[in-house]
């Protein structure tokens, strides 16, 4: 069942000595190579690197997706390693969020159902509460002409928002965002990237969002950046010179 | 996780339909076959009751015995009761000049109204002797009218009997003609069944029942018990069909596990992002599981009610088919058994269930990570785990062991375990074979065309995938061809005991010089092809002075035979077939003596059981030894295949009509069981062909899913320059490979089945059978397999050619 180790939670999530290898031998690949990191809670974090750099990997190891090799990875108070299978998706179910570069949505489920599936799978009913909720966030987002379409009804753009919406009437921790711009057009990327910071900024959540574009981490308050598996620097508000010349840096 | 199973069973409706299709088939099957039995069985009861009339019944589960029958009709004459004999006769019937054929079926009809249990429907009942009663049809067939008078039995002893009324058909003891008994009795051959007994006198049942008893020896029934009996008789001979066509029932609900496994395996596959998803967002594995196997019970439910709907209708219909061809009174209503439809409804279920088990089990193992990849073409399929590979050559070997004990032990039983093991094994071990043949034919074809080559290609990819399409149409093919091949060399080894039994189609024998007019006419016989005359000479044995005939063949006489090795004798022997043993009252002793013309000369005497007729057989140097007046004494005649015996026996016996010439009609024989076993074939391949059409349904649904899944792929070979025909063509040659590689391992795995049936089974029956190959229908069913892969393909790919590169390339 749940075991929580009750750490101070002044961070939303956080890693020590995490390593996640796959193979063996000399064609072992070390995706992360022992990575010690705290996202504060409250705030809009971007993780960013070269490709390679492992930042996908991170998110998946704090989202609770995969386990790592080494290391431990506190979420929320929850320490995730001695969680099990059953346990551990409970918990992806009850306290986080997330948001895919694509595929967000089960295609044979409207909008509206799509949104409301972390409670219907919690066994939860939509109670008053919940309803209020979710009127708001799908207003917030501007959804509410397009609840009882199917996925492949809706635009890029649209596909994303609904997602967020998904994780916003969840009442998710933290939201875990992969690369959430990767298809759109810079209209649609601007509106679901303000969403997030609205959702840090307006309603207190917790966003960590890995990307490869710099407009996109203009919009987080904090920068982790990546390179050969390790944390290679945790930029907290920098501005828009300071994260070019640390990206650069890394090119040599 | 309701919302997602009701939108999951609504969406993918249509990919369920193939393993729907297929259960229904199996379970309607099985419900089919239950209404067309019970639909039999009440023909027949209504058939077996109407039959026996009266009180009483004398008469054993086979027959009864003559002295019984006089015994019993001398009582009811004493007592004033009334009784009468049901019995049964095969006998040349003419009317006039005109043969009705050589083997008529006649029946008793009683001269008591109120035992007599025809249906008259024109004229009257025969009051006596010498007066008879024909069916309808068969009256109607042979052109006889009330009043006509027709000739019954073998000319010598021919009884004359008129016409006076026309009957209905019935289901049970059903004959052509119907006689009094007195006029059947007079007839050699006459096979009485029961006597009948109606108690008028004064006496009580149970006396006149104790005094049958001690009377006869066969057993005496109160009349409703004997038709209960008779009924329970002849419905177990339904049930014993009814049993055989269950096991076929379950060749075809095998099949259709092997589909539906098959579906559910590429189904869960493709929706292992939706799955992933599900995780991701918080599914635990067992809420997974438990929609998905929801699910696989509803189609379960659906497909078991839809098969018993369906054979019901089917049966229904059926029935009333037959009924209007066959008449009324030949079969019943149905009347369905809730046995067995609760049976079938659940074997369906269970088939479905078990089905889908494993496919359901592989579900809990997706990773939420498949969510996030980007969209997977359909992977690399990891070839059979090992344990896989392990299991099947193990079962294989186990199999192999056990036909090889079959075949030594001439067992049945082991034989079909023995099959069944090792084609379990070699199913668990397709994903390795099916690969690499298909590797094989990329490497004989590719020099054709890059199609071949690709096609190969993208069927090996999937090792599993690639196996799970071609077991279906494997097992097909492989239970088709070892029908064929055990049935060509049973029918060959057959055959050739007959042409060694029935050397001579027709057989002429006499004692006296046959008149050329005679030969002639037997030359000018419809369908006689040649004749010839065979010499002898009449001899007669030491204590009779009855004629017998002694024959020797001439080289063109014996070419005439079938089996010309048969009618050789050593010089010195005399070979005595079937008919001449009657010569010998105390049975024929080694060496026998044969007295020609006064003189006497011992011989050594062979028995046989070739039958050319009455006459002895010895070597030309023997006849001339014997010394007599050499004259044709024997015609012997062969006919064009195809012959109808029934009308040449009758032109023949119309030719030795007032001669003493004793006819041999060899083309009954041989016809009789060459038709017998034809009709065995067919039936064979019909009820095999249900699990055919399972088959099919089974690759045209894989086909149709796995072209689906690699729609992206598709998509960018258009894009780079594939038309659409080329697409298409791409397609076909891909089903007609797979096709192809289970027709071609069917193929060898039913022809060594075949073969291993027919050294286990057909060999103790005719020593060294060989085992014919007929490669004529071998290939047939390799066609048909072939083709029935490339119809597969056809809609599939015809949809597949039509997606626009673009809509294909697009992510989701």
């Amino acid at each position: 069942m749940t075991t929580t180790t009750f750490q101070t939670t002044s961070t939303a999530a956080s890693a020590r000595g995490l390593v996640k290898t796959y193979g063996r031998g000399a064609a072992a690949v070390h995706a992360l190579a022992g990575v010690d990191v705290d996202v504060a809670p409250g705030r809009f974090t971007a993780i960013m690197g070269p490709s390679g750099s492992g930042k996908s990997t991170l998110l998946h190891c704090l989202a609770g997706l995969d386990q790592p090799t080494d290391g431990s990875v506190v979420v929320d108070g929850v320490e995730l390693a001695g969680l099990d299978d059953d346990a551990l998706t409970r918990f992806r179910r009850d306290r986080l969020g997330f948001v895919f570069q694509a595929f967000n949505l089960l295609p044979m489920l409207t909008a509206r159902q799509n949104i409301v599936l972390p409670l219907e799978l919690a066994g939860r009913r939509v109670d008053e509460a919940a309803r209020v909720r979710i009127d708001e966030v799908v207003d917030v987002l501007g959804l509410s002409d397009r609840l009882d379409h199917r996925p492949g009804e809706l635009s890029g753009g649209q596909q994303q928002r609904v997602a967020i919406a998904r994780a916003l009437v969840a009442d998710a921790a933290i939201v875990f965002a992969d690369e959430p711009t990767g298809n759109l057009d810079s209209t649609a990327s601007t509106e679901v990237l303000s969403f997030l910071r609205r959702s840090v900024r307006e309603l207190g959540r917790t966003v960590v969002m890995v990307t490869h574009e710099l407009d996109a981490a203009a919009y987080a308050d904090d920068v982790i950046v990546l390179a050969d598996g390790r944390v290679r620097a945790h930029l907290t508000a920098p501005s828009h010179d300071e994260l070019v010349a640390e990206l650069q840096a890394g090119v040599r | 996780m309701r919302s997602v199973l009701v939108a999951s069973l609504r969406t993918h409706t249509r990919r369920y339909v193939a393993a729907l299709v297929a259960v229904t088939i199996a379970v309607g099957f099985v419900v089919v076959t239950n209404a067309l039995a019970s639909a039999t069985k009440a023909g027949l009861a209504a058939g077996v009751g109407d039959t026996y009339r009266g009180d009483l019944v004398v008469g054993d589960p086979f027959g009864v015995p003559e002295a019984d029958v006089d015994r019993t009709l001398g009582l009811a004459a004493r007592s004033g009761d009334a009784a009468d004999v049901i019995g049964t006769s095969w006998q040349p019937v003419r009317a006039g000049d005109r043969s009705l054929g050589d083997d008529v079926a006649l029946g008793t009809v009683s001269t008591d109204p109120a035992l007599m249990h025809q249906t008259i429907t024109s004229g009257r009942a025969p009051r006596s002797d010498g007066e008879a009663l024909m069916t309808t049809s068969a009256a109607k067939a042979a052109g006889v009218g009330l009043g006509d008078a027709l000739q019954i039995g073998a000319d010598d002893e021919a009884v004359t009997v008129h016409v006076v009324g026309l009957a209905a058909g019935t289901s049970y003891y059903e004959s052509d003609l119907y006689v009094p008994w007195a006029t059947l009795d007079r007839l050699p051959d006459a096979t009485p069944d029961a006597v009948v007994y109606d108690v008028r006198g004064s006496e009580s049942l149970d006396t006149r029942a104790a005094q049958l008893e001690e009377l006869a020896e066969a057993a005496v029934s109160m009349r409703a018990d004997y038709v209960d009996q008779r009924l329970q008789m002849v419905n177990s001979g339904v049930d014993v069909i009814s049993y055989l066509l269950l096991l076929f029932a379950a060749i075809a609900g095998f099949v259709a596990v092997l589909v539906i496994a098959n579906t559910f395996t590429i189904l869960f596959a493709q929706r292992t992002r939706d799955l992933a998803l599900l995780r991701c967002v918080g599914a635990t594995r067992r809420q997974i599981l438990r929609s998905v196997r929801v699910e696989s019970l509803t189609l379960a439910v659906v497909a078991a009610a839809t098969g018993i709907v369906a054979g019901a209708g089917a049966g229904y219909g059926i029935t009333a088919i037959v009924r209007a061809f066959a008449g009324a009174d030949r079969i019943g209503s149905v009347n369905l058994s809730p046995t067995w439809l609760v049976a079938a409804f659940g074997g369906g279920l269970l088939a479905t269930l078990a089905a889908a088990w494993w496919p359901t089990r592989s579900v809990v193992r997706v990773s939420p990570l498949a969510a996030l990849r980007p969209p997977q073409p359909v992977g690399v399929g990891d070839p059979a785990g090992r344990f896989r590979i392990a299991l099947g050559i193990v079962t294989a070997a186990a199999g192999a062991g056990l036909l090889a004990i079959a075949s030594s032990t001439h067992s049945m039983p082991v034989l079909m375990l023995g099959g069944m093991v090792s084609f379990v094994g070699v199913l668990l071990l397709g994903p390795v074979i099916v690969p690499a043949m298909l590797r094989l034919a990329g490497l004989l074809l590719g020099p054709i065309g890059l199609a071949p080559r690709i096609a190969a290609a993208n069927a090996v990819r999937n090792p599993r995938r690639s196996a799970a399409t071609t077991a279906s149409l494997l097992v097909g093919v492989t239970l088709t061809t070892a029908v064929l091949t055990g049935m060509a060399s049973a029918r060959d080894a057959i055959g050739s005991d007959m042409d060694a039994e029935h050397p001579i189609d027709a057989a002429l024998t006499g004692t006296t010089r046959i008149p050329d007019t005679l030969v002639e006419r037997v030359a000018a016989t419809r369908d006689v092809i040649r004749t010839v005359t065979v010499d002898g000479v009449p001899a007669h044995l030491p204590d009779s002075d009855e004629p017998l005939t002694v024959l020797a063949p001439d080289r063109a006489a014996r070419s005439l035979a079938h089996d010309p090795r048969v009618l050789e004798a050593r010089d010195g022997e005399v070979l005595v077939p079937p008919d001449a043993v009657a010569a010998f009252p105390d049975g024929v002793p080694p060496r026998i003596d044969l007295i020609v013309d006064g003189r006497t000369t011992k011989l050594d005497a062979r028995l046989v059981s070739s039958d050319w007729g009455r006459a002895m057989i010895v070597s030309p140097a023997t006849l001339g030894r014997l010394d007599g007046d050499l004259a044709p004494l024997a015609v012997w005649s062969g006919v064009a295949s195809g012959t109808d015996a029934d009308e040449l026996g009758g032109d023949l016996r119309l030719i030795v009509a007032g001669t003493d010439l004793d006819l041999t009609n060899a083309v009954k024989d041989r016809g009789w069981v060459e038709q017998q076993l034809g009709i065995l074939v067919w039936a064979v391949l019909g009820m095999l062909g249900v699990g055919v059409a399972i088959a099919l349904v089974g690759i045209a649904n894989t086909i149709g899913l796995s072209v689906l899944e690699r729609g992206r792929e598709h998509a960018l070979l258009r894009a780079l320059g594939l038309t659409r025909r080329q697409l298409r063509r791409l397609l076909a040659t891909e089903g007609l490979l797979l096709a192809a590689t289970a027709a071609v391992l069917g193929t060898a795995l039913g022809a060594t089945y075949g073969w291993l049936g027919t050294v286990t089974i057909v060999r103790t029956a005719v020593a060294d059978a060989p085992v014919v190959i007929p490669w004529a229908q071998l290939g047939a069913v390799a066609l048909v397999a072939a083709l029935a892969g490339l119809l597969a393909c056809v809609v599939p790919a015809r949809r597949a050619a039509q997606v626009a590169p673009a809509a294909g390339l697009t992510v989701d």
